[in-house]
């Protein structure tokens, strides 16, 4: 999208609403937000993305959503992590370390032969 | 969890889609706000937040779709490729679907007999609506009997019911009719013959014995029924019944009987010696309140006409009408009980001082039954009955479903490396078990679909068997065996279950992530994996131990109930017959007049050709059983409930010679008829029980009969002291548990020779004597109906024969069908596995081994589970043994022929079951058998 900003990797969607969620129940623009506040601004989620990930997430278990009353006193359905989306997120935490960590040796080593 | 979810959201698809625009509008407004704050104009920031959006409208349409489409294509997939696989493979689909079917089966056959005759609703008019009536004692008994009097003050001061009505039965005779063709043979026969029952033959000179139900008036207004040709009973009617009494006949009986004569309305017929004019003709199969068809309808208003002074309608200490009520429209049962309740306690008072009826007493009502709920839940017989008839189903059932389980284990080894694909291509593993699943519970419901086919057929040819097989006088069987809701929610439940019990093992068996070893197959060639061999043989285990059990059982049974006709019982069976007289009420019978033909008979008989010897008595094995107290050393016996008892039996002087019950000591009553009042002759073991190892003769012991069981005009001991001048051999006891065989005989007055039944012995067979025997009665006395039964004949009739013959019947169908599941079920187990170690067989032949070789490891190996389902089945069965001795004749519950034979029958049929299978892998060219694959 906009310069600076980068859109959010294939499959990393899940990871990062999961561990946002982690903090509490929230509803999808205060994901977006928080998303966007935590990464310093550089990563954005589409709307067109978020939503969708979001109905497929609560057909998969891994998180519920219930109608609350938002902060500024409207109705807006909050997302909230199940057991079993706890259990994915440290599947999904654990697996992107591993690669970060395979993707960090590899650059690394490449580095010192340059 | 997400499942449930869709179908909610597919059940409310508007709501969804409402609530996916509110949350989109939501994110929407709070953008707009966003964008404002920094300083956007509103209009403006409006416009960018829908731009920012895009295409809002296909985003919705996108999450609708997850939200509900994802489950029902998912589904359908699976339902399709469940459908795709049973194909594929027909040959393991028609053997599962069969062997569960039949497990299926006889578990609908059970509850749909069960709901035919237990769970039918009474015969009327919106069953719903009507209910019994019972009477509660403070002890805590149900009594089903209200006196008329009481049902009058019932019927007319209730506000709960629209209708109260009474009824009770009667065997009444019917004469002045033609004879009935034919109807001197024997009765029954049929499937009841054919399985060893037998029914007395009916000797009648112009009386036949009927089923008649003596109903208030407003019977069948209240039930709602019409005469299907002239008109039923009405309230108002009461007075002109008394001129002109009338009958009503039930269609069943009309066709039998009269072969649906349509002028039988206004003939008269007499019942019980009175004249009754038939007004109406009830519906086919109308049971009303009865468990059965009967052939006459009587009104209330002439029970007198045909119970004489035991009929009158105004003793309120007389007990004779069992209750039936429809209820009020928005009446509960508990606001009908509160009201009878407060009745019952008014009425108490009007009761004699010190009766039965006086005690305090609550109403129970329960929703309308034929059967009274109450004896049901008490019986323990019956309660044992439906616990071993549950139990042998349940087996079966699981013999089916560990059978088809086996065969999917079996299988999916084979489909290891298709699941191994699945998983590694990233399916979950709960998707796969969910695939699985579809697939057995799709088989389960074929099967369910077969089942209910297969029973409703046998179901109905049965019951038409038995109907047919019953006597007249029982009245008419109408059990309704036809589909119904519940039936077929019963099925279909069954059959999911069974699909997911069969289905979830293997399922979850063969969906263990194991992907690389699953990949190179490696678990597959080499024998199977470890895990899943375990499971199959646990489950042919399984089936082999159930099955011997439940045949084993079926054995066990049928060899005490041929014991039971072929060991001595004690005393001549073949030669004897019984001949029971039955005077008909309503006739003007006296005692004077029936003792006079009782004599007469008897001497006639005697004089017969080919008639050895007459005696009265009751057969030792005839039923009629009576006890009384002993008192020994001249002392009165204790009147408690915990009281030493013998069983008595009043016989003239020849009775011990006509049966040829031996005597052991002593001398038996003097033939002269001039024995002494007081003399009794014990049995062998009633002497061993009273005085063990010492000589009873000369010993004197008091008997009294009056607290325990026996009819009000019998004659009974009371309380005198008999001395014993002879000891009788023993006759074999007729009661599970075995102890009447303790008797005592004591000489009959010979004013009460009629009360007793004859017994005849001839010099050969007796059944040619039965026509001489007739032309007797008929010539004594026209009215007399005799039931006349060889001794033998009678022993069918026993408690122990009729239970362990029965149980015997149910046993071996449900033991036969269990065998051929579980061969079906080893059958297809090894074939499997020697298919699937066709590879290692060939790598075994191709090293040297011999065709005997491969032939021992693989019946070695399928021997194992059999072996051990053989040990448990016997273990399990030993166990039974012990419950069942009740019914084994004295046979030892460890009977060697049904334990060895059955056991060493069942390994050469489980062995063969093997063998041909594994003849099979001794073919394999080894060439071949390396390159498979």
């Amino acid at each position: 999208m906009g310069k600076g900003k980068s859109d959010i990797l294939q499959g990393t969607l899940a990871l990062l609403v999961l561990k946002t969620l982690q903090q509490g129940p929230m509803h999808g623009w205060g994901i977006t937000l928080r998303i966007h506040e935590i990464s310093n601004e550089v990563l954005r989620v589409e709307e067109g993305s978020l939503y969708p990930a979001l109905h497929r997430m609560e057909q998969d278990g891994w998180i519920a959503a219930e109608w609350g009353v938002s902060e500024n006193n409207r109705r807006a359905r909050y997302y909230r992590l199940t057991p079993a989306g706890r259990k994915q997120l440290a599947k999904e935490e654990a697996n992107w370390h591993r690669l970060t960590h395979a993707v960090g040796l590899v650059l690394s080593v490449a580095g010192n032969q340059s | 969890m997400s499942w449930i979810s869709r179908i909610w959201a597919f059940r409310h698809r508007d709501q969804l889609a409402s609530e996916i625009d509110e949350e989109l509008q939501y994110h929407l407004s709070r953008m707009e706000e966003l964008k404002a704050r920094e300083g956007m104009p509103r209009e403006d920031a409006r416009m960018a937040a829908r731009r920012h959006f895009g295409n809002a409208t296909l985003l919705k349409e996108t999450i609708r779709e997850i939200d509900v489409f994802t489950f029902c294509e998912t589904v359908a997939r699976d339902i399709r490729f469940a459908a795709r696989m049973l194909a594929k493979h027909a040959g393991f689909t028609a053997m599962a679907v069969l062997a569960l079917a039949v497990g299926i089966g006889v578990n609908t056959a059970v509850f749909t007999a069960y709901k035919a005759v237990l769970l039918q609703p009474l015969d009327g008019k919106n069953p719903g609506q009507l209910v019994n009536v019972f009477r509660t004692t403070s002890e805590d008994r149900y009594q089903q009997t209200f006196s008329y009097p009481d049902y009058e003050a019932y019927r007319d001061q209730n506000h709960v019911f629209s209708g109260v009505i009474a009824t009770t039965g009667n065997e009444v005779a019917l004469t002045g009719v033609e004879s009935f063709v034919g109807s001197e043979s024997s009765l029954g026969g049929g499937a009841a013959g054919a399985f060893g029952f037998r029914f007395p033959t009916v000797l009648h000179g112009g009386a036949e014995f009927v089923m008649a139900i003596i109903v208030s008036e407003n019977y069948f207004q209240v039930l709602g029924t019409n005469a299907i040709r002239g008109r039923v009973f009405l309230p108002q009617d009461a007075h002109d019944l008394d001129a002109y009494p009338a009958v009503m006949i039930s269609e069943n009986y009309w066709q039998r009987r009269f072969h649906g004569d349509a002028s039988i309305l206004g003939r008269t017929v007499k019942l019980n010696g009175a004249a009754f004019t038939i007004i109406g003709i009830t519906p086919h199969d109308f049971m009303g309140t009865n468990i059965n068809v009967p052939e006459f309808w009587i009104p209330m208003r002439l029970r007198p006409l045909i119970s004489g002074g035991a009929g009158t309608l105004h003793d309120r200490e007389n007990n004779c009408c069992a209750l039936f009520a429809r209820l009020a429209p928005g009446i509960s049962l508990p606001e009908a009980q509160a009201e009878m309740s407060l009745l019952a306690d008014h009425l108490r008072t009007l009761h004699a001082p010190h009766s039965e009826g006086r005690k305090p007493l609550t109403i129970s009502i329960t929703p309308g039954s034929h059967l009274r709920p109450v004896n049901l839940s008490h019986d323990p017989g019956v309660v044992f009955a439906i616990f071993l008839i549950m139990g042998a189903v349940g087996l079966v059932l699981l013999i089916a479903c560990a059978n088809v389980a086996s065969l999917q284990l079996a299988r999916s080894a084979a489909r290891q490396r298709e699941m191994g694909v699945r998983l590694s291509l990233g399916a979950s593993r709960l998707r796969i078990v969910r695939q699985l699943l579809t697939e057995s519970a799709l088989l389960g419901l074929l099967a369910g679909a077969v089942s209910m086919l297969m029973t409703w057929w046998t179901l109905r040819l049965l019951m038409v068997q038995i109907a047919a097989s019953l006597p007249l006088e029982w009245g008419s069987l109408a059990v309704h065996v036809e589909p119904d809701l519940h039936v077929f929610a019963y099925v279909f439940g069954i059959s999911l279950l069974a699909g997911i019990l069969f289905g979830l093992a293997p399922a979850l068996e063969s969906s263990r992530p194991n992907l690389s070893s699953a990949l190179k197959e490696e678990g597959g060639r080499f024998g199977l994996p470890l895990g899943n061999a375990r499971l199959r043989d646990l489950m042919v285990g399984t089936q082999v131990a159930a099955c011997l059990f439940l045949i084993i059982g079926a054995s066990l049974l049928i060899r005490g109930s041929m014991r039971s006709l072929t060991v001595s019982p004690g005393y001549e069976t073949k030669r004897v017959v019984g001949l029971d007289l039955n005077f008909p009420a309503g006739f003007g019978y006296t005692h004077a007049k029936t003792l006079a033909e009782a004599r007469q008979f008897r001497d006639r008989i005697q004089s017969l050709p080919g008639v050895t010897s007459v005696a009265i008595g009751r057969p030792p094995n005839g039923g009629g059983l009576r006890t009384a107290a002993v008192g020994l050393n001249g002392s009165k016996p204790s009147t408690d409930k915990t009281a030493r008892t013998l069983y008595y039996n009043y016989v003239t002087p020849g009775y011990l010679e006509t049966l040829g019950i031996p005597l052991v000591l002593g001398r038996g009553f003097a033939a002269d008829g001039s024995a002494a009042e007081a003399t009794a002759i014990l049995s062998e073991s009633a002497a061993e029980e009273l005085w063990p190892g010492k000589d009873p003769i000369g010993r004197t012991v008091v008997l009294d009969g009056t607290n325990q069981f026996h009819q009000r005009a019998e004659l009974f001991p009371k309380g005198l002291s008999y001395q014993v001048i002879a000891v009788a051999g023993n006759t074999r006891a007729s009661v599970p548990g075995g102890d009447d065989s303790r008797k005592v005989y004591l000489p009959l007055r010979a004013d009460h020779l009629d009360e007793y039944p004859l017994l005849v012995r001839a010099e050969g067979d007796p059944k040619q004597l039965i026509n001489a025997l007739s032309k007797q009665v008929q010539q004594v006395d026209a009215n007399v109906v005799v039931y006349c039964e060889t001794l033998e004949d009678l022993l069918t009739s026993t408690p122990t024969f009729v239970v362990s013959r029965l149980a015997a019947i149910f046993a071996s169908i449900i033991g036969g069908l269990g065998l051929v599941l579980a061969c079906v079920g080893i059958y297809g187990t090894v074939s499997y596995a020697v298919v699937r170690r066709t590879r290692e067989v060939g790598i075994r032949m191709a090293l040297g081994a011999s065709k005997g070789d491969v032939l021992r490891l693989v019946l070695r190996e399928s021997s194992g589970p059999v072996g051990v389902g053989l040990v448990v089945g016997i273990l399990a069965a030993v166990a039974a043994g012990r419950v069942l001795r009740a019914l084994l004749f004295g046979m030892s519950p460890l009977d060697p022929v049904s334990f060895a034979g059955v056991g060493a029958l069942f390994l050469l049929i489980a062995m063969l079951a093997a063998y041909l299978p594994a003849r099979r892998a001794t073919h394999v060219d080894p060439m071949v058998a390396l390159r498979y694959e």
